[in-house]
């Protein structure tokens, strides 16, 4: 085997080369959940080898090279073959390549990319099998040859055509390991499939990169915590929210009751947007281009009677869920008193519930004068007293966090959200919807939420985020 | 745990730009704080507001409050030194009424620990009807009472701090206690006082018709702490009996003048009652509030933005895949390549072929119905010498077969360089695949047009779809 400069405890290295334009940084970008990594349709977009290590409390486990594509491949095989050496001293005659023309603009992009094989990265080669097999690739898979490194083909699908089989077929006389990769709809367990390929590359690397793949379930895990987090703490602080407006004048005016009103709505509006990028950072969607104009679910007002259609209960629903909650209340105090009460407790919680919810469908919260007889008088409102509300802020988090998720780190494209209106029976089933409103009704109580009750109701979202995404 | 420590804590948590590597680190290197959480982030917070600005929210919060509490328990104090002398107050003709100590002693502090105990209760509420009561309006209230200099220091910091009503309950709980316990000190300083300074005659007097047994029962009761351990300081049946007088009787009977001594003692009781009940039992009330208060900031703690957030960055394991450099930007520019045509000619000196062979060269002519004596191909798997030699076959105008889907290479444009060299003009022809009959995609051409702009050449003209043309003429229209 080729002594390269790699010591016996250096970390699993994996280079992603191939042709220019054929995914490679796709491939990184997915690979590593980066979206800062620059994707055109341009080639040449990559014109210096870049790493991407998987660090895990600073110890690198492996690291992956997105590099730039084969420029002159014919040119370096031509000057390899010119030297006529046995197949074990192959690499050296690679390593002398390298060595001539380091300084040489005109072979910048192969020796970016050799450069990473020769200090002993296994070979990641990506073609694009949308389009058909050229003999134009054969000079750069067997100049990958001559490195003599561990070596896999990922079979990538950028267009619409399909020409996998002649891919396979050609494929398969230069690398032992050839796998179909989508970088543009990848799950965890394509994620973990592929990682599982490049562990069998080299034998001493397996244990490196199968304990990556436990790092990464991790990983996800991590993002699903966070989102949930954040999320739960959205609607905590928006149903509890309190906003208050000073006045001067004996009465409060309409105007300023609506100007309250309006900024309590723009409050619960930019809770909900903090948190859609909070979640877009979670996971790793800082670059993310959402579409303003199209884009329903930004043009679809949190406040608005479509939105409370889509996401929230139906005044049905809504009216079940609230008489239930009354009903549990009332079955309390029965219980209190052994059932003397004739459970007419229970059913009078169940109308109150039920009447309240039905009534109050559309509204948000009461405006109360506050400090009146000590001279600084002011208007306050909430904390949310619209039973729906929660159930539309979820649902449009929710919503947002399955859509980021599910997004692939190698898109590029505008994000365009399609409005799904059968999403909310894809989460929220009779049972969740009780076990939500009795956290919804402890924070519209206004009392301190101990912070066990909130992890109980992250705990719930993490469960619909895990059954979404 | 303490006030300042929940506020140093918020304060680093605001201005924090600690990177996840650092929390890491520190969660690695104090692995005993682990599995107490609010120990953990009380050492964050000590550790990171030395590098926060001076003077700290907690230090000036802190010694805001402390003045505040030493300047309202001095004049409780001092209200209680007043209340207990007027309380005491005695002419010499009309007998002290025991009644009116009893209640201040006992009947007052107990309403008012009652009081204090249900509040506690009720900490966790943080008030919306009952807003003048909350802690917040009274902090409010405090803090626009202080001077114009100490406003603006805190100005624009406590616009923005929200402590967490939980904390602020049991501030003015403790407060409370604190405040009823300097004057508990006051009343019992004053009986002192009054006691060794003043020949007071206690007595006792009601309009309720209460028996001597009745009272001393009472009296008895109320003594129920310290009875078994201080008997004298519990009165007698016959010191009650003795003591008692009638709004319409003489003002100091002659049996009580007889007794003179005897109505004296009265004070041990009142002593031992202002210990117990105004003292001890407020005393732990403070207790109560003091071990409250540290539960609640403990507690908020957890509530404090950015909390758990740090919790786990210290305690997980920090995976990253992020790159380690970054990448400078690059941009695609938009290029309008003019020297395009729309059709082909109806004939070529040459068709060469990029990584075509010529069977599929002399398809595409009849496809294209182009005619071309000679087709020829060029890179793919040829060697550069096979490609010299196609070069010197070259001349005139040469009609050049591209794969649209497959970016130009250095090594097409070294080709072309040289081909250059002998042909008088070069029509690149970007085509599509057989499955699309030859047609290729605008986007691919655009990226031919691109690198061949790079190229500079008069000679070198690229084929693109007639739709494109027009669109290219409404542009530059």
């Amino acid at each position: 085997m080729p002594e390269h400069k790699e010591s016996a405890f250096d970390h699993p290295k994996f280079a992603v080369v191939g042709h220019p334009n054929k995914g490679k940084s796709s491939i990184v970008s997915s690979l590593a959940l980066d979206d800062s990594v620059q994707i055109s349709d341009t080639p040449g977009t990559t014109t210096k080898k870049r790493s991407f290590p998987l660090t895990v409390d600073g110890k690198i486990i492996y690291e992956l090279f997105d590099t730039p594509g084969f420029q002159r491949a014919r040119k370096v095989l031509a000057w390899l073959e010119g030297h006529d050496v046995s197949a074990d001293k192959k690499y050296e005659v690679v390593q002398e390549f390298i060595h001539t023309f380091k300084n040489d603009p005109k072979f910048n992009d192969e020796i970016e990319l050799l450069e990473p094989i020769m200090e002993g990265a296994g070979i990641i080669y990506v073609v694009d099998a949308s389009k058909p097999y050229g003999e134009e690739y054969e000079a750069e898979m067997e100049i990958l040859r001559w490195t003599g490194q561990p070596s896999m083909a990922l079979i990538n699908h950028i267009d619409e055509g399909d020409y996998t089989a002649e891919w396979k077929r050609a494929l398969g006389h230069y690398f032992k390991i050839v796998r179909t990769y989508d970088p543009m709809n990848i799950s965890l367990a394509q994620h973990i499939s592929i990682l599982e390929s490049m562990a069998q590359l080299k034998e001493e690397w397996t244990d490196s990169v199968k304990s990556s793949i436990l790092f990464f379930e991790q990983y996800y895990e991590e993002m699903f915590q966070e989102s949930a987090a954040a999320i739960a703490k959205a609607v905590f602080d928006s149903v509890s929210l309190i906003d208050t407006l000073a006045f001067t004048s004996e009465k409060a005016s309409d105007v300023e009751k609506k100007r309250l009103e309006e900024n309590y709505k723009n409050r619960l509006r930019m809770i909900e947007s903090s948190t859609q990028k909070q979640i877009e950072i979670i996971w790793h969607h800082e670059n993310l281009e959402k579409d303003k104009t199209q884009l329903a679910f930004e043009e679809l007002d949190l406040f608005s009677e479509e939105s409370a259609s889509l996401f929230g209960l139906t005044r049905k629903e809504l009216l079940i869920t609230a008489a239930t909650s009354g009903a549990i209340t009332g079955a309390g105090i029965d219980l209190m008193f052994a059932g003397h009460t004739l459970f007419i407790g229970g059913a009078l919680g169940a109308v109150v519930g039920g009447v309240g919810a039905y009534f109050a469908f559309n509204e948000l919260s009461e405006i109360k004068v506050l400090g009146q007889t000590l001279g600084k008088r002011y208007l306050e409102i909430g904390p949310m007293a619209n039973r729906n509300f929660p159930y539309i802020l979820l649902g449009r988090l929710i919503y947002h966090t399955e859509q980021i998720a599910k997004r692939s780190h190698a898109k590029r494209s505008v994000a365009e959200f399609e409005m799904d209106s059968k999403f909310k029976e894809k989460w929220l089933d009779d049972a969740l919807r009780k076990s939500l409103e009795s956290y919804h009704k402890k924070f519209r109580s206004g009392k301190a939420i101990d912070e066990k009750v909130l992890l109980a109701y992250e705990a719930l979202i993490n469960t619909v985020l895990h059954k979404l995404i | 745990m303490n006030l300042a420590s929940y506020l140093d804590l918020y304060e680093v948590l605001e201005s924090d730009n600690s990177t996840r590597n650092e929390r890491r680190t520190f969660g690695l290197s104090h692995p005993e704080l682990k599995e107490d959480p609010v120990e953990q982030l009380s050492a964050w917070a000590n550790r990171e507001k030395l590098k926060l600005k001076r003077p700290l929210l907690s230090e000036t919060l802190s010694s805001y409050l402390y003045w505040v509490t030493l300047i309202l328990s001095f004049l409780t104090f001092v209200l209680g030194v007043v209340s207990g002398i007027g309380l005491l107050s005695y002419n010499g003709h009309e007998p002290v009424n025991v009644i009116y100590f009893i209640a201040m002693v006992v009947f007052v502090p107990l309403v008012t620990m009652s009081l204090a105990l249900l509040s506690m209760f009720r900490a966790s509420r943080s008030q919306s009807m009952l807003i003048h009561l909350s802690p917040a309006f009274w902090m409010e209230r405090i803090v626009a009472l202080l001077p114009n200099k100490v406003k603006d220091q805190l100005k624009g910091r406590f616009s923005e701090l929200k402590i967490n009503p939980l904390i602020l309950n049991w501030l003015v709980i403790k407060r409370s206690q604190i405040l009823a316990l300097a004057f508990s000190f006051g009343l019992l300083l004053a009986l002192l006082a009054m006691v060794a300074t003043r020949d007071i005659a206690f007595a006792w007097s009601t309009t309720l018709s209460v028996t001597p047994e009745a009272f001393h029962h009472l009296l008895e009761t109320l003594s129920f702490a310290w009875r078994d351990f201080f008997p004298w300081a519990v009165p007698s049946v016959e010191l009650v009996e003795q003591s008692q007088y009638y709004r319409l009787g003489e003002k100091l009977g002659d049996t009580m003048i007889s007794h003179a001594a005897l109505l004296g003692e009265w004070w041990k009781f009142l002593l031992f009652a202002t210990l117990f009940y105004a003292v001890i039992l407020r005393f732990v009330m403070y207790i109560i509030s003091t071990i409250g208060l540290k539960k609640a900031i403990e507690r908020s703690f957890m509530t404090l933005e950015g909390s758990k957030k740090l919790l786990s960055d210290m305690n997980e394991v920090n995976i990253s895949t992020h790159a380690s450099t970054i990448e400078n930007n690059f941009s695609s520019k938009t290029v309008a390549y003019t020297q395009v045509i729309d059709r082909f000619d109806q004939s070529y000196d040459m068709a060469l072929g990029w990584a075509i062979d010529p069977d599929k060269l002399k398809l595409i002519n009849e496809r294209m119905q182009v005619i071309a004596p000679n087709c020829y191909e060029a890179g793919g798997a040829n060697s550069l010498e096979e490609d010299s030699e196609v070069i010197s076959k070259c001349h005139g105008e040469i009609l050049f077969y591209v794969k649209a889907w497959e970016p130009p290479t250095m090594d097409f444009m070294d080709f072309l360089e040289s081909l250059l060299e002998k042909a008088d003009k070069v029509i690149v022809a970007p085509i599509g695949t057989e499955q699309q009959a030859y047609v290729s995609k605008e986007r691919d051409v655009n990226v031919w047009a691109r690198k061949l702009f790079t190229l500079n050449n008069e000679k070198v003209w690229l084929k693109i779809s007639s739709a494109q043309a027009l669109k290219g003429e409404a542009e530059n229209a």
